[in-house]
């Protein structure tokens, strides 16, 4: 048995629009789909979850869901984007499904282990060609090739020519076989493929090397010769011939992620200005494919001089193959929006973090209230676009200083009616319309969420609406761009961490985070400055007192959790679970 | 009088009228005859209904009706004021749907026939079964490739489905559950993914519909 090789595991048009096809090579099985935008994918057929085989599962055109518990998986990468037992949750970046090389040629999908650049180069297939049925056999694939050497068929331009008159040349190549049959001036050629479905069952895919007049003649003529191939094949493949399969250990997983650490090197792809002071990017990896992107994802993006931001991720479902930020240019802001926009150019490379994600959406209500203020609305552009694919309501609300200020605003059109902007509102004005849009929307969708981006006065604006309106503390989720809070870092104290049986003391003017670091915990962090969230430790015992903008007020008075970036304690001592 | 259906919610050809009446948007209720373990199927009290002591068995009005394809003809003409789902004016669409009507027989005695086997531990020979069963499919495959290639989705000639596609889809969408595995053929597998894209498609234990909710 040899592994190893591309095979064709498909035909093109067997992956039909939003279908699942279910695919076996050498035994693996394989849920091999094609997402909207044409992107194709082949991955083990099996959830990580408990198992069930993907190829039940729902395509749903940037996504596969398993049938199971609902997991959802990003085309491209295979990343899981959403579990819906825990829909508060962003999934861990590391839950990506095992996926095989994959490409298209000649009509057919391919696949195979331990393969790189593309499948053989056969010269007799040129522009014009017409894939034609395949049938499954019950016999090994050398079996299966070792017959097709004496296969006989018609030339198109001849069908009911007895096959015994017609004139055959048989072509063995690396992993086809190469039949032209010929007959009083006319001949036709075919290439044989032969797919090993698993130790004794193959499926022979051959191709026609021009395009016919009366296709399904042609179809048909090939269909019952290699009916008549496939039934004299079975009679004669002794029954206990299978060939030992050795057990084929783990499948080969093929390195696709650009790095789950803190540095991904990316190329800035496209740059282009999608408002007077927003600058956008598409980033692509230098190597390998990004990590998946998330709703509500953003990364830390490090830029030439040293500095270090955070972009919210604008990506909708199904957009893998790049990350898209906007930046708004901050005159005041430290410099790192004005080297974006002034100095960094198209070709450049640049430091990134995996994504992270401390906006996660559910994606489990009948609607969803996106409030967006000015740069605010990027992460809430992917968000109404990954509520858009699941059919379910949505209403996105973008407050913007003036007419030519709202940043990507084809993506913001395709919502129609769905989204509004408002244009250059005093303070007050905001604050009503955000009133009446809360109000509204707590009248005609009571479970509705509530998702909110913008500058802090707007936020506090919402929180605060929102809470007057009757929404309840859970369903008001918000992200800062920064954090506004003044922060007194003049008081020490202690800190126990529960579980490794330590004592550390947090002296005046150094962070939490600081001194855990200095005592070898690895914890990940990213703006901090406690607005991402991705910092917080569990606390076991003592009052934290937080300085952070990231915690909703619930959490914040439950003192379960802090970040430790920023915030530090109110009592002498502090227990963490760490 | 609403319709009565004696129906066994595991049985694939209850299944058949459960799926038309629901495609038909027809009220009725369900009578459930415990088909296993009680073999209620067969006692004198249903023989009285169905000598025969087979279900399902409908109940429209004056009408009582054994035999799930010849319901199946009854409720589309009698219930289906499109008339397409049994379009009795083209005689090769009638021949054709004849011809599938038998074809889902052939799959009772075959890929049914496994699956009541393993599920319910009747005794047959099953791996007869299963070869008949994929030698079924092979014909299904071949014969829906070759309507995708004519640019036709159903098992017959109309633009809509038919009852031959309600006859016939239940044992095969079923069919792994008797150990009948559809990786070899892939047109079915498609052919069965229109058939739950039908408005008012109805789903049963082991048969899921194609979205998520």
């Amino acid at each position: 048995m040899t592994v190893g090789g591309w095979q064709p595991i498909a035909a093109l048009d067997d992956l039909a629009p939003r279908h699942v096809f279910q695919a076996s090579l050498d035994g693996q099985e394989l849920a091999v789909w094609r997402a909207d935008s044409g992107e194709l994918n082949a991955w083990e057929n099996r959830c990580l979850h408990r198992g069930v085989r993907l190829s039940i599962g729902f395509n749903n055109g940037a996504e596969l869901l398993c049938r199971y518990h609902g997991w959802r998986y990003a085309t491209g990468t295979a990343g899981c984007t959403y579990i819906p037992a825990h829909p508060a949750d962003a999934p861990a970046r590391t839950i990506t499904n095992r996926t095989y090389p994959i490409v298209e040629r000649y009509g057919l999908v391919w696949s195979g282990r331990e393969v790189d650049g593309r499948p053989e180069e056969v010269a007799e297939l040129g522009a014009h060609t017409l894939v034609l049925r395949a049938l499954p056999v019950w016999a090994p694939r050398s079996f299966v090739l070792d017959a097709l050497v004496d296969h006989r068929f018609a030339p198109n331009e001849g069908l009911d020519v007895d096959p015994a008159e017609v004139e055959m040349t048989c072509d063995r190549r690396q992993g086809s076989i190469v039949l032209t049959a010929a007959h009083g001036g006319s001949s036709s050629t075919v290439v044989y493929w032969v797919q090993s479905l698993d130790a004794h069952t193959s499926v022979i895919r051959p191709v026609l090397a021009e395009t016919p007049d009366d296709v399904i003649a042609v179809l048909r003529h090939h269909a019952r010769a290699l009916r008549e191939l496939v039934d004299r094949v079975e009679r004669t493949v002794p029954s206990r011939s299978v060939e030992p399969q050795g057990p084929l250990e783990t499948p080969v997983v093929v390195e696709r992620s650009a790095g789950s650490g803190p540095h991904i090197e990316v190329r800035v792809r496209r740059k282009w200005w999608t408002a007077p002071d927003v600058a956008a990017f598409e980033l692509t990896p230098l190597a390998g494919v990004l990590p998946t992107p998330q709703p509500g994802s953003h990364i830390d993006l490090r830029l030439p001089n040293g500095l270090v931001r955070q972009y919210s991720l604008t990506n909708g479902p199904g957009e893998s193959d790049h990350y898209r930020i906007g930046v708004k240019l901050e005159v005041d802001g430290g410099g790192g929006s004005t080297l974006l926009h002034d100095v960094v150019t198209e070709g450049d490379v640049l430091t990134i973090s995996g994504p992270r994600n401390g906006f996660p959406l559910r994606r489990d209500t009948e609607h969803t209230v996106l409030i967006a203020g000015g740069i605010g609305l990027t992460p809430l552009l992917a968000m109404a676009q990954a509520i858009r694919l699941d059919r379910r309501g949505f209403e996105l609300h973008v407050f913007v200083r003036g007419e030519d200020a709202l940043a990507f605003p084809d993506v913001v059109e395709s919502f129609g009616a769905d989204a509004t902007v408002h244009v250059a509102l005093s303070p007050a004005q905001t604050a009503g319309r955000i009133a009446d849009v809360l109000v509204a929307a707590r009248a005609s969708h009571p479970g509705a969420l509530v998702y909110a981006c913008g500058p802090a006065p707007m936020l506090d604006v919402v929180r605060a609406t929102a809470a007057a309106a009757g929404w309840a503390d859970p369903a008001v989720h918000f992200e800062y761009f920064s954090n506004h809070h003044e922060i007194d870092d003049s008081t020490p104290f202690e800190v126990a961490l529960a579980r490794s049986g330590t004592t550390l003391e947090v002296p005046a003017g150094t962070s939490l985070l600081e001194v855990l670091r200095g005592a070898g915990v690895a914890l990940p962090s990213s703006c901090e400055k406690g607005a991402c969230g991705t910092c917080a430790v569990p606390v076991i015992d003592g009052t934290p007192d937080h300085h952070d903008v990231y915690l909703r007020d619930a959490e914040r008075a439950a003192n379960t959790t802090m970040l430790s970036c920023v915030s530090r304690a109110r009592s002498d001592r502090l227990v963490l679970d760490l | 009088m609403t319709i009565e259906l004696y129906d066994y919610v595991l049985s694939a050809n209850c299944y058949k009228v459960r799926l038309l009446l629901s495609l038909l948007e027809v009220d009725h209720e369900l009578r459930t005859v415990d088909f296993h373990p009680a073999r209620e199927h067969r006692s004198e009290a249903f023989r009285r209904i169905n000598p025969m002591g087979h279900i399902p068995v409908l109940v429209d009005d004056d009408v009582v009706l054994r035999d799930a394809h010849a319901i199946l003809v009854y409720l589309a003409a009698a219930h289906d004021p499109t008339g397409r789902w049994y379009p009795t004016t083209d005689a090769r669409v009638l021949g054709e749907m004849g011809q599938w009507v038998s074809f889902a027989e052939a799959l009772m005695s075959s890929a049914s026939a496994a699956r009541l086997h393993v599920n319910l531990g009747y005794d047959l020979d099953v791996e007869a079964a299963r070869r008949d069963a994929h030698a079924l499919f092979r014909v299904l495959d071949d014969h829906l490739w070759f309507q995708e290639k004519a640019g036709r989705t159903w098992l017959c000639s109309p633009e809509h489905p038919t009852i031959a596609d309600i006859a016939v889809f239940p044992d095969v969408v079923l069919s792994e559950e008797g150990g009948v595995s559809r990786l070899e053929y892939p047109a079915i597998r498609r052919w069965c993914d229109r058939v739950k894209a039908v408005p008012g498609f109805d789903v049963m234990p082991g048969v899921f519909g194609l979205g998520m909710s």
